[in-house]
């Protein structure tokens, strides 16, 4: 529909004796990054294992690009390949080092860096020359604090959960349940009727998911229908459908934080080889949590990123609106907004989220 | 030599801001430069893009109106 916006993202595929190089051009965003997991998707499921991502012409990286690079990550160790990203911007690579998405994947050039140079600062993992090493990335005050913003977690979480839904036999819906802010909330789900089990059991304060979390062990109904433990949470369940559970815990640091369920309508839906499986998942669950450094503070630098880093995405798809809208390059949508912005005297920010307001009002499904 | 000062430096001392300050506003428009390559650009020790230009410039204003002044700084191809 719009040159410009093609024009804005390529992905090129070379392939050699060594393996693939996949060549990304452009801006990594909520519209691009799908193409460039779909085609890491693609050439992991030829069967290739060994993967470099030249990210020498990425201009712009947002978190919905972070959160779908997450998943390739996560898509390529569930296959058993290694993705190496190549020639990342040293603005893209703290994004990414700040998001912790950096331990997902492999650096080029880091690897050089490290055996060279400056294996002082890489000693403690503040890897922070990469490259020519010329210029430093910008080490914002507290690096060490920052923790992973969340949206790029449930993104990882989201996957484990349609992994274990694909994958375990018998299950209807598989959801996570974490303990958030002194708040157990589901983070991710597989359908609707599994939001709503889950929160039968917030409500009623008991069920297997709530134990599983509380006690740290894995809680197994084989039949719902003959269940006695949970009386208010047993008769929602079964109204709902559902006739066995499977709740494992999600262990973060020793402790139990939350858990893995996986619903069937099936009675005695889950035998060794499934309860097993769950197992592997609730573990691949709790490592992406604890990795991620889960327990959200307050920390002001970590505020500081997310809302800056929500800030920048929000401007790049009123910007995108905008490129469609007016059939206008990238440029000129940037200008436009930062003219519209002084004229209404708002700042930025402001004028993009009333940009993408609009288009609710006039597509109005969203 | 000495006063041929970068207006966007001049308008940054001018609000007292630092440099970290400066660069978390940019980075937040979308600004894909690192805090020490806006530093050589303040320092003129490094050409900067247009759209880096405005995005500093942007990010100037949207300090200078909330301080409650108006918008000083002028986007590259201004013609008002």
């Amino acid at each position: 529909m719009n040159d410009d916006q093609v024009d804005a993202f390529s992905v090129c595929i070379s392939l050699d004796g060594q393996g693939v190089t996949v060549t990304v051009d452009g801006e990594v965003d909520a519209m691009t990054s799908p193409s460039l997991v779909g085609v890491l998707a693609a050439m992991i499921g030829a069967g290739h294992r060994d993967l470099v991502v030249d990210f020498g012409g990425v201009t712009f990286i947002d978190a919905a690009g972070v959160s779908v690079l997450a998943t390739a990550a996560e898509l390529a160790t569930s296959a058993g390949a290694t993705v190496t990203l190549g020639s990342v911007s040293k603005v893209a690579r703290w994004v990414l080092d700040i998001t912790r998405v950096s331990d997902l994947f492999e650096f080029e050039t880091a690897v050089a860096a490290l055996s060279e140079s400056g294996a002082a600062e890489a000693a403690d993992g503040q890897l922070i020359h990469v490259g020519e090493a010329d210029r430093t990335v910008p080490a914002p005050s507290g690096n060490r604090l920052v923790r992973s913003s969340t949206d790029v977690v449930d993104a990882a979480l989201r996957l484990v959960t349609s992994l274990a839904g694909s994958t375990v036999d018998h299950a209807d819906g598989v959801s996570v349940t974490l303990e958030r802010h002194g708040q157990l909330m589901t983070v991710a789900a597989t359908d609707d009727t599994v939001y709503t089990m889950d929160r039968h059991q917030y409500e009623t304060g008991e069920g297997p998911c709530l134990s599983a979390k509380e006690e740290g062990r894995w809680f197994y109904v084989e039949s719902l229908e003959d269940e006695t433990r949970w009386p208010a949470f047993v008769p929602l369940a079964l109204e709902g459908g559902i006739r066995s559970v499977l709740s494992s815990p999600l262990v973060i640091r020793d402790r139990p934080q939350g858990a893995l369920n996986i619903y069937s309508n099936t009675r005695q839906a889950f035998g060794t080889r499934e309860q097993e499986l769950a197992a592997l998942f609730a573990e691949q669950a709790s490592q992406i949590l604890t990795t991620a450094g889960q327990e959200l503070t307050d920390d002001e630098s970590n505020l500081r990123f997310v809302s800056a880093l929500t800030a920048r995405q929000t401007i790049h798809q009123a910007q995108g609106v905008l490129m469609a809208r007016n059939d206008v390059s990238a440029n000129d949508a940037i200008d436009s907004l930062f003219r519209e912005a002084r004229t209404a005297e708002i700042t930025v920010l402001a004028r993009a989220g009333a940009v993408l307001a609009s288009t609710h009002r006039v597509d109005g499904d969203g | 030599m000495a006063d041929d000062v970068d207006p966007l430096e001049k308008a940054r001392r001018g609000l007292d801001m630092s440099v970290s300050d400066l660069w978390w506003r940019y980075f937040a428009i979308g600004g894909m430069s690192t805090e020490l390559e806006v530093e050589a650009i303040l320092y003129q020790a490094l050409i900067a893009t247009e759209g880096d230009r405005d995005m500093l410039s942007v990010a100037l204003n949207e300090r200078f109106t909330e301080l409650g002044g108006d918008h000083p700084m002028r986007y590259t191809d201004d013609d008002l």
